[in-house]
């Protein structure tokens, strides 16, 4: 992302390690959110463990991260480019952060579960659950090729995340219907529907943060919404 | 033409200069509005100094020095023979780099200015001028008590403040800065600062500064000079944040040769 061309050496490899540590996050955080998909979908309970102690290495990072912008902020004063990477970074870390945060909390919800969850259910989660993963990875793509045209792309296309997510809710409604004492149980997977779903939202922040970078200017207009529930 | 031609103050039309036979700025069109604060930034040599002593025409003074094009003030040409300097330089003051006051006292510095223009000849007119003065280049309370004291014992900041009062004395209605901070500890050039967004209300500034953060402090917008161009002006905001030209952006961060 950062072109090394500045006239003071350290001040570009203050940058480059920015990047680095924004890039290795971004990765950390996708194998989080998948190893989380997983056990979601396999009803896997022995994996959630180490989701959840993978969590402290993302955390690690984004301290990391602030602790280098405070820096590069107080030495450097960024201007133009620099400074909309440091103020982009600096936000797009906190985004993946709590993506990071999110998936361990929908593993830490695969525990109470039973394992003869419904195929519709399982499957609604996992269409839901693909399609964000698949909106991260791109959104990290895009960071990485700094393409404004495919963070338009993918802050628009959250709209089809809200759209499986009201599938999912609705799938989660008719498993309680049947039978009332699903109801514990329908709880969790509310949860774990909803988490998801606010993952795709902080991949959209990310996608507005990019464009910012890239652009000097915010993303226009007002963020695409899915249908309401009940449509 | 432009639509709000009053907001206006200064223009310069391919305005073109020359130290002999070196072209020291080549086609300079730029608009400085009035009661704001213009910074001009760019490498050493790029121009900028020489740009803004047209305005005055400081050039008038070295020999080999050749103005052409066209600088116009409230829509006046400066250039035109008619234009007697004195009155110009009355209308259009100036502080440089380094504080330069007379050694002469405090008081005598501001007076300096109102006497040669023939204004202030009763005492208590020149006390109102220099009282005035002094005050609106914040000085006063630090010198009141000691205006018969040489003004070349003050402090650097002090100093450069003395120089920005000398300037206001004659009532300008310009205040061309040239470095005004560089030779200033932190605190002084803070001062000078307070002070350049008070003056604003009431004079236009032009600021030449080697401080981007300065430049993003005190202006409303914004030139880049290279190499006797002028390559971007826009507003401050949009100069430091997101600039158009990549010459811009290369100098403002530090990518530069």
């Amino acid at each position: 992302m950062s072109d090394t061309g500045h006239t003071v050496k350290s001040y570009a490899e203050e940058m480059q390690s920015l990047n680095d540590d924004l890039v290795k996050m971004g990765s950390l955080t996708e194998s989080q959110l998948a190893d989380a998909m997983e056990a979601v979908i396999k009803l896997d309970k022995e994996s959630v463990d180490k989701i959840v102690k993978n969590d402290s290495k993302i955390n690690a990072l984004r301290s990391a991260i602030d602790n280098q912008i405070t820096t590069v902020l107080v030495k450097r004063a960024p201007m133009a480019v620099d400074l909309r990477i440091t103020i982009s970074t600096m936000k797009i870390s906190h985004d993946l952060e709590r993506i990071g945060d999110l998936a361990k909390s929908v593993a830490k919800k695969v525990t109470p579960l039973p394992i003869d969850l419904p195929d519709e259910l399982v499957n609604s989660l996992r269409r839901l659950g693909d399609l964000v993963q698949k909106q991260l990875k791109d959104v990290l793509d895009a960071y990485l090729n700094n393409s404004k045209e495919k963070a338009v792309e993918i802050w628009r296309k959250d709209e089809q995340v809200d759209d499986l997510t009201n599938l999912a809710m609705n799938e989660v409604a008719n498993y309680l219907q049947k039978d009332k004492k699903n109801l514990e149980v329908a709880t969790h997977l509310l949860f774990v529907t909803k988490n998801i779903e606010r993952a795709g939202d902080h991949i959209t922040n990310i996608a507005e943060s990019l464009y910012y970078l890239i652009e000097g200017e915010y993303l226009e207009g007002a963020r695409p919404k899915g249908k309401p529930l009940d449509s | 033409m432009e639509l709000n031609n009053s907001k206006i103050k200064i223009k310069s039309k391919n305005l073109n200069v020359y130290y002999g036979n070196k072209q020291a700025l080549h086609n300079i069109n730029l608009e400085i509005n009035n009661k704001e604060v213009t910074a001009l930034i760019g490498p050493s040599g790029c121009g900028k100094s020489t740009f803004i002593r047209c305005i005055n025409r400081m050039n008038d003074t070295i020999d080999i020095c050749k103005v052409d094009g066209s600088i116009e003030i409230d829509g006046k040409e400066v250039n035109d023979k008619n234009v007697d300097v004195v009155t110009l330089r009355e209308k259009i003051g100036m502080v440089f780099q380094k504080p330069n006051p007379f050694p002469k006292s405090i008081y005598d510095n501001i007076a300096y200015g109102p006497t040669i223009h023939g204004i202030g000849e009763k005492k208590d007119e020149m006390d109102k001028i220099v009282e005035t003065s002094l005050k609106k280049a914040a000085l006063w309370d630090e010198v009141k008590d000691r205006l018969n004291e040489p003004g070349t014992g003050l402090s650097g900041g002090q100093q450069q403040r003395l120089c920005i009062a000398r300037a206001l004395s004659v009532n300008p209605e310009v205040i061309l800065m040239d470095e005004p901070c560089s030779a200033l500890d932190p605190i002084a050039t803070a001062k000078i600062e307070e002070l350049i967004d008070d003056l604003k209300k009431s004079y236009t500034i032009v600021i030449v500064t080697h401080s981007m953060a300065q430049a993003v402090r005190v202006s409303q917008k914004t030139g880049f000079f290279h190499l006797g161009k002028i390559i971007e002006v826009d507003t401050t905001e949009k100069i430091f944040k997101n600039p158009a030209n990549k010459m811009t952006q290369d100098y403002i961060t530090g990518r530069f040769g």
